[in-house]
């Protein structure tokens, strides 16, 4: 199902006020940099353990 | 060096690997509000709102969008998890564990009934008919029910100090959200529904919890929570979601309408967010006990209103500064507790 231009202009408005830049795609980088920061660990914790 | 270094210095290895663990979960916890609120205003789940509101009004159909939401959460944790288990080398061990289903498996399973449709269905009907604060709150009360029944059930101990902890912590999270309740429950407009709601999602965590701890005598986290998700897929897929379509709600029109790239792409990150924390939080569990690995993991509250400020722009008011700081004093309280009182997380 496509966007509604409706239903794209309430899924930007939740960035728009977000006081870092390019925070629509900011927040993917860090949850990104989370997630392989996590996946590391627990291969660290898998050779510790 | 003897015997005791040895074991002292391999104790507080596994304590700090425990409380790492805690935290994940607690940082990704917070991250997940992110796409978990944003998916909300996208299509289907818009429209398919827009839609079961007109005929039964906008409870039910909050609750009904919620099954589906959830639903499809579920599977992409099920994506994240198999990629965490793959990158570990575990998927052999998968196999290997589902086969056990009486030792282990069964455990999972059942764990995965108390977290999904009782703890985040109620999580959502306490939303829908109270308020997103009430929810939250509720839901912060879960480590008093998971330290008692591992206490109860096994044997589990738990500190003066890991208590006094997990009740600043929880004190903090009734801070951050305690403005938002008052407001909501102020409106004299509050449905029994609601606090059954609140009451599900506290117990069903707490019971959760208990429950794959026990799992977790015998097999892997990773491997544990990948069952318990399984699990909680086949409730949703197999039964929940078709007898709503039975019933007349359009779930099936809807659920094949996601295949669109931003609200696939919202979904992922909610899986990867939601699995990652949930596998962290189990992996806690063996090496701090259910009750610390639940108190530290409540710091979510905390950081799901720092994701929202950094992304959403909501400045925070003073309770959620206040909260945040009693949260802050908690978590040092349990971190800062010697080693040695965590020699033997059981009483037996």
């Amino acid at each position: 199902m496509v966007q509604t231009e409706a239903a794209l202009e309430a899924y930007n408005a939740y960035w728009a006020n977000s006081p870092l830049p390019a925070a629509d795609i900011l927040w993917m980088v860090v949850i990104l940099i989370v997630a392989i920061l996590a996946l590391w660990q627990a291969r660290v914790f898998v050779s510790k353990f | 060096m003897d015997l005791k270094a040895l074991q002292k210095q391999e104790r507080q290895k596994r304590v700090k690997y425990g409380y790492m663990w805690a935290l994940f979960c607690a940082v990704l916890w917070g991250l997940w509000y992110l796409p978990g609120t944003a998916v909300w205003v996208l299509n289907p789940f818009d429209e398919m709102y827009g839609e079961i509101a007109a005929g039964s009004g906008d409870g039910v159909a909050l609750v009904v969008v919620a099954v589906l939401i959830t639903a499809f959460n579920a599977l992409t944790v099920i994506l994240a998890l198999m990629v965490w288990n793959g990158t570990l080398g575990k998927l052999g061990e998968m196999k290997r564990t589902l086969k056990e289903i009486k030792p282990c498996t069964k455990w999972f399973f059942l764990a995965s009934i108390f977290g999904g449709p009782i703890a985040i269905l109620g999580s959502f009907m306490a939303m829908g008919f109270v308020g997103g604060a009430f929810a939250a709150v509720a839901a912060l009360l879960y480590p008093v029910v998971g330290s008692a029944l591992a206490a109860k059930w096994y044997g589990e101990k738990i500190s003066k100090r890991a208590f006094a902890g997990i009740v600043i912590i929880i004190l903090g999270g009734i801070t951050i959200f305690g403005g938002g309740v008052l407001t909501e429950l102020g409106s004299g407009n509050v449905m029994w529904l609601g606090y059954l709601g609140g009451l599900m999602a506290a117990t069903g965590w707490g019971i959760e919890g208990a429950i794959a701890g026990k799992g977790l005598d015998i097999a892997e986290p990773d491997i544990g929570i990948t069952l318990r998700f399984l699990g909680e897929n086949i409730i949703w897929w197999i039964i929940i979601v078709p007898v709503l379509a039975i019933a007349g709600f359009p779930m099936f029109k809807y659920a094949l309408l996601v295949f669109e790239p931003l609200v696939l792409l919202v979904l992922v990150f909610a899986g990867i967010t939601f699995g990652f924390c949930y596998v962290s939080w189990y992996k806690s569990f063996p090496l701090i006990g259910v009750g610390r690995g639940q108190g530290i993991a409540n710091l979510y509250g905390l950081f799901a209103v720092i994701s929202i400020y950094l992304f959403f722009g909501d400045v925070p008011s003073w309770t959620i500064i206040v909260g945040g700081a009693l949260c802050l004093i908690g978590s040092t309280v349990m971190f800062s507790e010697d080693t040695g009182e965590i020699e033997s997380l059981r009483g037996d």
